[in-house]
């Protein structure tokens, strides 16, 4: 006679006591070998020598509160020029008046990625795609002012870290969809769309940056209709955006070869056509897997937009440097200005990592 | 083939005519002067050793693959070089991929209707319901809403049968379907396409599932080298093959 018995799993049992609580990690990740245990004491050692006069100097003796720099009479740092500055450093030479414009703009910039997680996804693509595109074009006329019928802010005053956020931005806004048909072209059967493609990019990648930007402000104009300036800043915007068309295709091809051919297959099976598929079923695919790469490309580029004080454009660097050079501030405050110019890159840069990994685990629907 | 009533969908019109196809992958002779007819509602198995060029041949039926010499017509559409032609023969065709293919960045519900939004431009809440009649035929309508990766192989599989079911084709392409699948999930993809086709479906199935041949085939074809050697009804196929390299492959599938 058969009597079926019935499974009762074992209950779990505590973790041992040798696995968990401080003594333990300190043992394992701090203590483990004797080397580990030289090295750790060693890197103490060190650490306990040098921060205390670093946090000294940044902190405990700096001087906060003023507006010359002869309210600076302690040993630490002068964050006085920093604070005294801050409005050039951020807005550069941009009316007092008219900062709200500037204000305006970044709000814009920021509302709009952070709907981009709150929505869902149809809004987002009938929405918020549609409105990134035309950031650029809005914040443009908000900035200059003159098709809104507000006073016109000429493009040699805007500047500061505001000009740095904004121009990375709307260069990778128009860049993204360019570098993304230029992959595309890398990869057609069509020899004309290829060779062009190909031509592009690896032009854009090849020549260094900052001979990119001497080309777009001595050489572009020769290409434009005779009789006709094109704004320094206008110029400095297209190379920025063909240098990170480039960048970004090669991104978006390390993508493609990533993407099985089975996806192609099964949207071709399905009747889709080319820029169906290539839309609905591998853009976003293409995306997904090249997210780490997209935004160490998009901190490059944010980075980059310092080499502009080169060409005279005034981002947060240059304005750093003219405040240092000003008469009023020849006390040698380079390490606060730097240190400063430092802290807000970082931030921004960490903050845009940040965002990456979310949108990842957000992307990330293999496995859940 | 007397009393089941779905052999009363039959008809003799040729839904597909290949004449003196061939194809070469560079020097490699894949497909050797294939002629094949299939008509409506015709169940269809194809078997052989790998690189016999099986897939080969049922993918060149929705030009997944091209070919350089004869004729491919199917339900009176001729496969030229013209894309016209191709997306309306896609159209018309559904496949079943070894593994699966589904969208992974989408939805269940959304790899089913993007068929019918896109191709067919249906309403969206039209293409819902007919996603969610589908998977309810293929049994699994409460995973509607999740993706791709949190389902099982043959859960996956079922899905992907029933994407092809939403655009309504006319022919189903199967291409090793189970052949990725632990053989605890065989059996219930096995299920699905065996209902599909007592419900009369034209289907060309690659498989090594001799059962399934022996349950539902009309004709087995067995391919080698490019060629194909033998066609039979399952029952003389399996009892009386008449090639010895048909005998040979069976003996080493049957008796293992």
């Amino acid at each position: 006679m058969n009597k079926l018995q019935t499974f009762t799993p074992s209950p779990a049992r505590p973790a041992p006591e040798n696995t968990v609580g401080p003594a333990v990690w300190l043992k394992n990740n701090l203590f483990s070998t004797p080397l580990d245990t030289v090295a750790t004491l060693l890197l103490g050692y060190i650490l306990l020598t040098i921060l205390p006069g670093v946090i000294d100097w940044l902190f405990l003796s700096a001087n906060w509160t003023g507006d010359s720099q002869d309210a600076c009479v302690n040993d630490g740092a002068c964050w006085v020029f920093v604070s005294a500055w801050s409005q050039q450093f951020f807005y550069g030479s941009y009316p007092t008046d008219e900062l709200w414009r500037v204000n305006l703009s970044i709000a814009m910039l920021v509302v709009i990625i952070a709907a981009s997680y709150q929505f869902e996804k149809g809004v987002r693509e009938k929405i918020i795609i549609p409105l990134f595109l035309l950031l650029p074009v809005i914040s443009i006329a908000i900035l200059d002012g003159s098709y809104l019928g507000l006073e016109r802010v000429s493009t040699d005053l805007w500047g500061g870290f505001s000009l740095n956020v904004l121009l990375a931005a709307a260069s990778i806004i128009v860049a993204f969809p360019l570098g993304f048909i230029w992959a595309l072209g890398r990869r057609s059967h069509m020899p004309f769309a290829r060779s062009i493609s190909i031509i592009l990019i690896e032009f854009f990648r090849g020549v260094p940056v900052l001979a990119l930007f001497f080309m777009g402000s001595v050489m572009l104009p020769l290409f434009f209709p005779e009789g006709t300036s094109v704004d320094k800043l206008v110029r400095v915007w297209i190379v920025l955006i063909l240098f990170m068309a480039g960048y970004m295709a090669e991104v978006f091809r390390g993508g493609f070869n990533a993407i099985p051919q089975g996806q192609y297959e099964a949207a071709d099976s399905l009747g889709l056509s080319y820029w169906q598929k290539t839309v609905l079923i591998i853009l976003p695919q293409v995306i997904k897997v090249s997210m780490p790469n997209i935004l160490a490309t998009f901190v490059m580029l944010f980075k980059n937009t310092t080499f502009l004080l080169i060409i005279g454009i005034f981002e947060m660097l240059s304005t750093t440097q003219t405040a240092l050079s000003n008469s009023r501030w020849l006390g040698g405050h380079a390490e606060e200005g730097y240190i400063f110019v430092a802290v807000v890159f970082w931030t921004v840069c960490f903050s845009m990592s940040m965002i990456a990994t979310n949108i990842e685990r957000k992307l990330n629907t293999d496995h859940q | 083939m007397t009393n089941n009533p779905v052999n009363r969908l039959k008809t003799d019109e040729e839904i597909i005519t290949i004449s003196g196809l061939n194809k070469w992958y560079g020097d490699f002779h894949v497909l050797k002067d294939i002629d094949l007819t299939v008509k409506q509602g015709e169940r269809i198995v194809i078997c052989g050793p790998s690189g016999s060029g099986k897939s080969t041949l049922i993918r060149c039926i929705n030009r997944l693959e091209e070919f350089q010499q004869g004729s491919l017509v199917v339900d009176g559409t001729e496969l030229i070089e013209d894309v016209k032609n191709i997306e309306t023969v896609r159209r018309e065709v559904g496949m079943v991929f070894q593994h699966f293919n589904l969208f992974p960045h989408l939805s269940i519900l959304e790899n089913l209707t993007l068929g019918p939004i896109w191709v067919q431009k249906m309403p969206k809440a039209e293409a819902e319901a007919v996603a969610m009649k589908y998977l309810e035929r293929v049994k699994i309508p409460d995973q509607a809403n999740k993706y791709p990766g949190q389902l099982s192989g043959g859960q996956q599989q079922r899905v992907a049968i029933a994407r092809s079911l939403c655009m309504s084709p006319k022919i189903m392409l199967f291409d090793e379907p189970t052949s990725a699948l632990d053989p605890e999930m065989i059996k219930e993809v096995l299920d699905v396409m065996i209902e599909l086709a007592e419900e009369g479906m034209t289907m060309l199935c690659v498989t090594h599932e001799m059962g399934f041949a022996k349950k539902v085939a009309d004709r087995v074809i067995f391919m080698d080298a490019g060629e194909i050697v033998e066609q039979n009804t399952p029952h003389e196929f399996f009892d009386s093959p008449q090639v010895d390299r048909t005998q040979q492959f069976l003996q080493q599938i049957l008796n293992h």
